[in-house]
Parts: C-alpha cells; sequence; structure tokens
C-alpha cells in the first residue's frame, strides 16, 4: 500500500445537512476533515446521526445540502460512473461484516477489488486470478491467511469482521469508514477490530473514520473525537481534551 | 361478536359450501358403488402388466424426461431477469417491475395445459410443444418464487459490494447470486418434479411422452400396456424425486 504520510487530508465534510421526507433533520451542517493516517472517531447516542453522515458521504443516502469531498473530488453530482470510481477509493466497514457467506474468505476479500475489473468474466461471477492472490496479502495483514479457504459464514463474528476490514483493503482505499464495527463482538475481539484500524492508519497512512458507541474505546484508539448530538458537531477534539461531563452529554437523550 | 360465534359462523359456511360442491358436481355415492365392478373389470384386463411393450416405452420415457428437463432449464433461464425485475429491491425501474410482475403473473395463471394446447396448434403434435409450454409456464411459478426470494435476502452483502465500486451485473453475480444459489436450486428441482408429471398429462393433448401413450393404448383398449406405462411412470417419478431430493441435499 502506498504511505504518502498523514497530513493530507482524505475526506473533508463542509455545512453536510440532511433533512428526511417526514422533516425529521438527521445533520445540522455538519463540518468535518480526517487526514491520511489519523483515526477519528465519532460518538454520539442513538439517532444522533452517526449513521446518517457516514452514509451521506458516500451518498448511500443523498444529502439535501453541503459538499463532501473524498481526495480532493466532490462527490456530489457525480454519475453512476464517477460515484463507483468515488466509492473504490473509500472503504466501508459495517456493524455486521456483510460478508457472502456460503462463499470462502478468499473470494470475499478479493470482491473488494471488482469495481477495478470491469470485465465479462467478472461480471460472470469469476474473479481475476491477481485479485486473488493479492487478497491472500490483504488476509495476511488481518491475521487470517490461514483461513482462506474456509467459508465466511463459518467464521466468528470478529474474524468475520477481520475479513470484511480485507475487503474493504482490497478496494486500495485511502480512506476508511467503520459504522459501529464493534457493536456486536466481545470485548477481546473489539479491541482487536481497533488495534487493526489504529495499525492502518499509522502503519498504511490511511484515514479512518468510525462510529463507535465505546468512549473507553475511543479514548484509547482515537486520535480525534468527534461528538455529535442532534445532528450537530459539539465536540471536536483530542481524547486527552475531552471531559465526563461532555461524554455524558453526547449519551443524554436525542430530540426527537 | 364473540370469538367463538364467528368460528361457528366460519363452519358452518364451510359446511355450506361444501353441500353446494356436492350439488353442483351432481356427486352420485350410488353410481360410485355400482361403478366399482366396471373397475375391477379394467383391472382384470389390465393385468398382468405387458412386459413386452417395455422396448417400446423407453423412447416416450425418455420423452417425458427431456420435456420436464427442458421446461425447467428454460424455466429457469427466462424466470431469473423477470425475478430479478420483479423483486422490489432490486428493481431497476417501476415501469419493468409492473411488466416483470404482468408477465410473471399471466404465465402463471394460464395452466400448462392450455399453453400446451396453444403451442401443439401453432408447432404440432410431439414432445416440443410440450416442453415450451413447461417452459413458459415455469417462468410464472419459479419467477414468483425466485422474486419473493431476492426480496427476502439479507441486502447487507449487496450493499458492501456496491460500495466498493462495483457494476450492478457485478453485484449480481458476486452477492445475489452466491447467496440465493442454493435456494434457487433447490426451487428449480420442485418444479422439475411438477413438471415430470405435467409433462405426462401433456402427453394427453398432442404433447408426446408417456401421456400421449397412454392415451393412444386406452383408446385402442390396450389395458395391460396402460398398467405397463403406469408402472414405468411411477418408477420415473419416485426415482427423480429421489435424485432431486439427494441433489437439494447436497446443496443444502
Amino acid at each position: 500500500m502506498v504511505h504518502e504520510g498523514p497530513g493530507v487530508p482524505r475526506l473533508i465534510v463542509r455545512r453536510l445537512a440532511k433533512r428526511y421526507p417526514n422533516g425529521k433533520v438527521a445533520l445540522k451542517g455538519v463540518d468535518l476533515t480526517v487526514r491520511g493516517g489519523e483515526l477519528v472517531v465519532i460518538l454520539g447516542s442513538n439517532g444522533c446521526g452517526k449513521s446518517t453522515l457516514l452514509r451521506s458521504i458516500v451518498r448511500l443516502i443523498e444529502p439535501t445540502e453541503g459538499q463532501v469531498l473524498i481526495d480532493g473530488h466532490a462527490v456530489g453530482g457525480l454519475d453512476a460512473a464517477g460515484l463507483r470510481e468515488a466509492r473504490m477509493a473509500c472503504g466501508m466497514i459495517f456493524q455486521h461484516a456483510n460478508l457472502v457467506r456460503r462463499r470462502n474468505v478468499l473470494a470475499n476479500v478479493a470482491t473488494g477489488a471488482l469495481g477495478r475489473h470491469r470485465t465479462v468474466a467478472s461480471a460472470f461471477g469469476l474473479l481475476p486470478r491477481c485479485e486473488l492472490d493479492a487478497a491472500v496479502g490483504f488476509l495476511r495483514e488481518v491475521g487470517l491467511v490461514e483461513f482462506a479457504q474456509q467459508r465466511a459464514g463459518t467464521l466468528s463474528g470478529g474474524q468475520q469482521q477481520r475479513v470484511a476490514i480485507a475487503r474493504a483493503l482490497a478496494q486500495r482505499p485511502r480512506l476508511l469508514l467503520a459504522d459501529e464495527p464493534v457493536a456486536s463482538l466481545d470485548p477481546e475481539s473489539a479491541r482487536e477490530i481497533m488495534a487493526l484500524l489504529r495499525r492502518l492508519a499509522t502503519e498504511d497512512g490511511l484515514a479512518v473514520l468510525t462510529v463507535l458507541h465505546q468512549p473507553d474505546l475511543a479514548l484509547a484508539y482515537a486520535d480525534r473525537i468527534i461528538g455529535l448530538r442532534d445532528g450537530e458537531v459539539v465536540f471536536d477534539g483530542g481524547p486527552d481534551e475531552i471531559s465526563a461531563s461532555m461524554v455524558d452529554l453526547l449519551y443524554q437523550r436525542c430530540a426527537a | 361478536m364473540k370469538r367463538s360465534n364467528l368460528l361457528s359462523l366460519i363452519l358452518l359456511i364451510g359446511i355450506g359450501l361444501f353441500g353446494q360442491s356436492l350439488f353442483v358436481i351432481e356427486a352420485r355415492l350410488s353410481e360410485l358403488v355400482t361403478g366399482v365392478h366396471g373397475m375391477a373389470d379394467i383391472i382384470g384386463r389390465a393385468t398382468p402388466p405387458d412386459l413386452s411393450s417395455l422396448a417400446d416405452i423407453a423412447w416416450p420415457a425418455l420423452e417425458t424426461l427431456d420435456i420436464a428437463l427442458f421446461g425447467t432449464v428454460c424455466g429457469v433461464l427466462m424466470a431469473i431477469p423477470f425475478a430479478v425485475l420483479a423483486a422490489r429491491n432490486v428493481t431497476p425501474s417501476r415501469l419493468l417491475y409492473f411488466f416483470a410482475r404482468s408477465v410473471i403473473g399471466l404465465t402463471r395463471a394460464v395452466p400448462d395445459l392450455i399453453w400446451a394446447l396453444l403451442f401443439v396448434t401453432a408447432v404440432g403434435l410431439g414432445p416440443f410443444p410440450g416442453a415450451l409450454a413447461l417452459s413458459v409456464h415455469s417462468i410464472g411459478m419459479l419467477g414468483r418464487l425466485f422474486a419473493e426470494l431476492i426480496e427476502d435476502m439479507d441486502m447487507g452483502a449487496v450493499e458492501a459490494l456496491t460500495l466498493t465500486g462495483a457494476g450492478r451485473t457485478q453485484v449480481f453475480s458476486h452477492a445475489v447470486v452466491p447467496t440465493l444459489l442454493p435456494s434457487l436450486l433447490g426451487i428449480a428441482l420442485y418444479r422439475f418434479d411438477e413438471n415430470l408429471r405435467s409433462s405426462l398429462v401433456l402427453g394427453f393433448v398432442g404433447a408426446g411422452g408417456l401421456g400421449f401413450h397412454m392415451l393412444t393404448a386406452m383408446n385402442l383398449f390396450q389395458y395391460r400396456e396402460v398398467s405397463t406405462l403406469l408402472i414405468v411412470t411411477f418408477l420415473l417419478v419416485v426415482g427423480t424425486e429421489q435424485i432431486s431430493a439427494a441433489l437439494r441435499r447436497l446443496t443444502a
């Protein structure tokens, strides 16, 4: 993986807003920047716009206003082909690993590179040899190379999440978004996943933006914490700057 | 109305409906009793089965099997694209959704026997119109089940692959197909069993196979050959059911 060093802004979000058709305002002009090599954690209680924010960045949800720049390229207004291109630079990890459970681990990882190989063979379910070879390397990076030929559905939750990270790495992204990646894992597996994300940021120079519900993990692994409440950024600073009262405020019930 | 009263009313309506059906179908128990003699006479004339006709039955048996095979394979191949268009969660447009749902509805609503009659008129007697009839009817039967499977599938993997920058076709072949394949195969194998039984009946309207031979033998009062045909039919149906059950277990 190309390591261009920390400091390069990989994700810039400007005045991002989202109002749903039912009138609910999920985001009220969110600004944030994530740089290469940086691990940023978003904290906030349920319904405060964390998932809407991540989904709006990759346009799984269309934001109402604002601008998203991934690697300097504006994501808003892109046509289908442009959006696919933009999404390739941005790996996404979900609460559940979202693997194809019946396929083996290696094939699951290699599917992360499908966007780079829009061939007839790949449309018929075949994976390029070079990507299967590369997938072995990504599996080694997440410590699961010995499970390459095993069905993904047979792995534990933590292992499946690591496979999902390897699949995201197969995209060769510069930015990783993670939507509550440890929410359904036991504490040990959760720490392993966070340590892996930390390593990917520090050693590979990836910009990592992750939503978490565990302030202790945020304090232990984040370079920066963003506190979201009622769709607004109410805190943006280092883990040593966030106070206990701010954490309490973030986890008070949001307004309906 | 109390629940117990409602149930009593429903039961009464059910009994009433069944009663009117006896009237409409002109059910006559006495004729069934006297008809037993006729049935016994036919069974007497049908035994022992004429095993010398087995060699002549081999080809129509293969025809029956192949009508079902062709009908199922073509039915599956045509049902998949219609199912994709008819599944709310993956259809590319509302217009195509209604078009696909209409095709599936129409091909399912018209019985395979009617399709066979239409195709016999179009392409003449023989196994081919039977195979075409089963193909078209299978689009409706399979298309609906496939569409429901797609609608009920976990969309997590689809969403994940879409976000890797993969195209729509790639997402379908790498996420939807592997996820649904065992269920699709299971349904297709059940359809093959159904089509095999249907292909026997289609022979009665001139669409080839064992059914056509059975009709000819009955018209010529060759009841011993009819009983041989029935035995072969039984073995064919039970044999394929066993094989498809084993295949379903294998792909589960």
